[in-house]
């Protein structure tokens, strides 16, 4: 099982310029029998049994999300493919699109024929240059084959796809504000319910879902909601890509199965902490992330907690950043909080104010300037941004910085 | 030479292409003037609040004039502990430059990220600094 690449198996061997290559591996035979033997229902409900959740980090299954779409009796409908990935130390959806941008494709055909899209977005991030013109030049040579457009492979399909440059903004990889932001408003969120799957784009029902999960769907169709369901760990089954960085030996993206420990990944995957480096403690997802210290890295990487006697963690984007005793914390407190405090989009209070007073907080620290009113203080923002702001940017700019104090007593 | 107006009749004047305008404008022109607002208003008949709301909201649409050397160094987490923060301190005292800070370009394994006047420049270092900065100087 631990050898088992989905979304990895062609990368460096095929030209992503070069759909030839692609068709070489069993590229688009997905979208073949989904067109010649399925009907879209019957696609999602493969989805379904596979049990494939997001991979954005929520981890909401992606059959459920379909279906609510497909289900919807309005006409218009439409399909957003999540590539805004700003998270820090994630870059795997760039690094899909680096490599084997038609399988996304596909998976982006499918998906939203199967919920009934007439248009499908890819929403990428707008630093992503390169990526775009990848991605521009893949759909151009999927649409020569008829894998998109009118009559899609002669039947009675139809799709657009259009391609949507994100302009810098963190908080865009959320559902609600990337919506907004296709629409030409400011990327903030919106409350939920009603949830895109009932009004989404243009009020209209919207499945959002993210690169990676696409990527997971040709395999499903050509193999099977069942076969999927067998892999990696029973909650959130699957593989999942993992971003390792930091003071590891080879630093680098790898796909492993749901529910592996962070210890393995470390250990068998990223070749081990670097020579003459101690091992400090990991964050694993991103800027939002907790914080693990060594006796904690059995930790099972999950979408969900809870479930068993198991240890289990919850994995976020996937990224898990080794940080090393040398590292300095001040440093690393200031770009957390400062980070938050840039991207917060300032529609609710908490976390608008609750993020800036961390970030002076923690230069005060820096600066060895720090009272005990200021110890105080952060106790009550990180409850306030834990339990009340609207989305949840808010809560998770918490997290990294309750952790610093709990676990790595930085107070002292 | 390109003009505002020869910008916007690229675009359909529909609402989800006000930010790809607002984007071409800004890497243009390397700001959205008043000026411009007004016209790109005109266009999307929109209110001119409208624009700049929009507008005010993204990192990579700027609504004030940039400096000549636009210096950006990636702050986020995985390039701090790559000492992206010593990078920031040299250019300040050295250089006498104010660097902005900027999130994650997702080029977490090329970090230190650095982009000046628009160029990025990976796996920065002291060193490396003084040679690329010296270009611009």
């Amino acid at each position: 099982m631990k050898d088992i690449k989905i979304i990895t198996e062609h990368w460096g061997k095929i030209d992503p310029l070069k759909i030839e290559d692609y068709l070489g591996v069993g590229g688009y035979e997905a979208l073949g029998k989904f067109i010649s033997k399925m009907k879209p229902e019957e696609v999602v409900e493969e989805i379904k049994k596979s049990g494939l959740c997001g991979r954005g980090g929520a981890g909401f299954s992606t059959g459920n999300k379909l279906e609510s779409v497909a289900n919807n009796p309005k006409a218009e409908k439409y399909f957003i493919c999540n590539l805004e990935e700003s998270e820090p130390g994630t870059y795997k959806d760039r690094l899909i699109v680096d490599n084997n941008p038609h399988l996304l494709l596909e998976g982006i055909i499918i998906s939203a024929l199967s919920i009934g899209a007439k248009r499908a977005y890819i929403y990428i991030n707008g630093n992503f240059e390169k990526q775009k013109e990848i991605l521009e030049r893949a759909i151009e040579q999927a649409k020569e084959k008829k894998y998109w457009g009118e009559n899609i492979l002669g039947s009675e399909y139809n799709l657009e796809i259009e391609i949507f440059s994100g302009a810098g903004a963190y908080i865009c990889g959320e559902e609600t504000a990337l919506i907004n932001s296709i629409k030409g408003n400011r990327g903030e969120p919106k409350y939920r319910p009603p949830y895109p799957t009932q009004a989404g784009l243009f009020g209209c029902p919207t499945a959002v879902n993210n690169a990676e999960t696409i990527s997971n769907i040709p395999w499903i169709i050509l193999q099977g909601g069942k076969e999927y369901a067998k892999i990696g760990a029973k909650n959130s089954p699957g593989t999942k890509l993992f971003i390792l960085s930091g003071a590891v030996k080879n630093p680098g993206v790898y796909e492993a199965p749901t529910g592996i420990t962070v210890k393995e990944l470390i250990e068998e995957y990223a070749g081990g902490i670097q020579k003459g480096k101690e091992f400090w403690f990991a964050q694993i997802g991103g800027a939002c992330g907790k914080l693990f210290l060594e006796k904690e890295l059995d930790a099972k990487l999950n979408f969900s907690v809870g479930t068993g006697r198991d240890l289990s963690v919850q994995m976020g984007s996937g990224s898990i950043l080794v940080v090393d005793k040398s590292v300095n914390i001040h440093d690393l407190l200031i770009s957390w909080t400062d980070f938050f405090r840039r991207e917060s989009c300032g529609k609710c209070v908490p976390c608008r104010e609750g993020t800036f007073r961390l970030w002076e907080i923690a230069k005060r620290f820096r600066d060895n300037k720090i009272s005990d009113r200021d110890k105080e203080a952060v106790k009550d923002i990180l409850w306030t941004l834990n339990n009340t702001t609207f989305c949840p940017l808010g809560k998770f700019s918490a997290t990294a910085f309750q952790d610093a104090v709990e676990k790595l007593k930085i107070w002292k | 030479m390109q003009t505002i107006q020869k910008i916007l009749l690229e675009f359909e004047p529909k609402v989800e292409n006000l930010l790809p305008a607002l984007k071409k404008t800004s890497a243009t022109f390397g700001y959205v003037s008043e000026e411009d607002a007004q016209k790109i208003a005109g266009y999307f008949s929109i209110p001119q609040s409208k624009v700049f709301e929009t507008a005010s909201f993204y990192d990579l649409v700027k609504t004030k004039k940039q400096p000549q050397i636009l210096i950006q160094v990636c702050s986020s987490a995985n390039c701090a502990v790559n000492n992206s923060f010593e990078i920031i301190r040299e250019i300040e005292n050295s250089f006498k430059i104010k660097a902005e800070e900027i999130s994650c370009l997702g080029k977490c394994g090329e970090g230190p990220i650095m982009i000046v006047n628009g160029k990025i420049y990976e796996k920065v270092n002291l060193s490396k600094l003084r040679d690329i900065l010296e270009e611009y100087l």
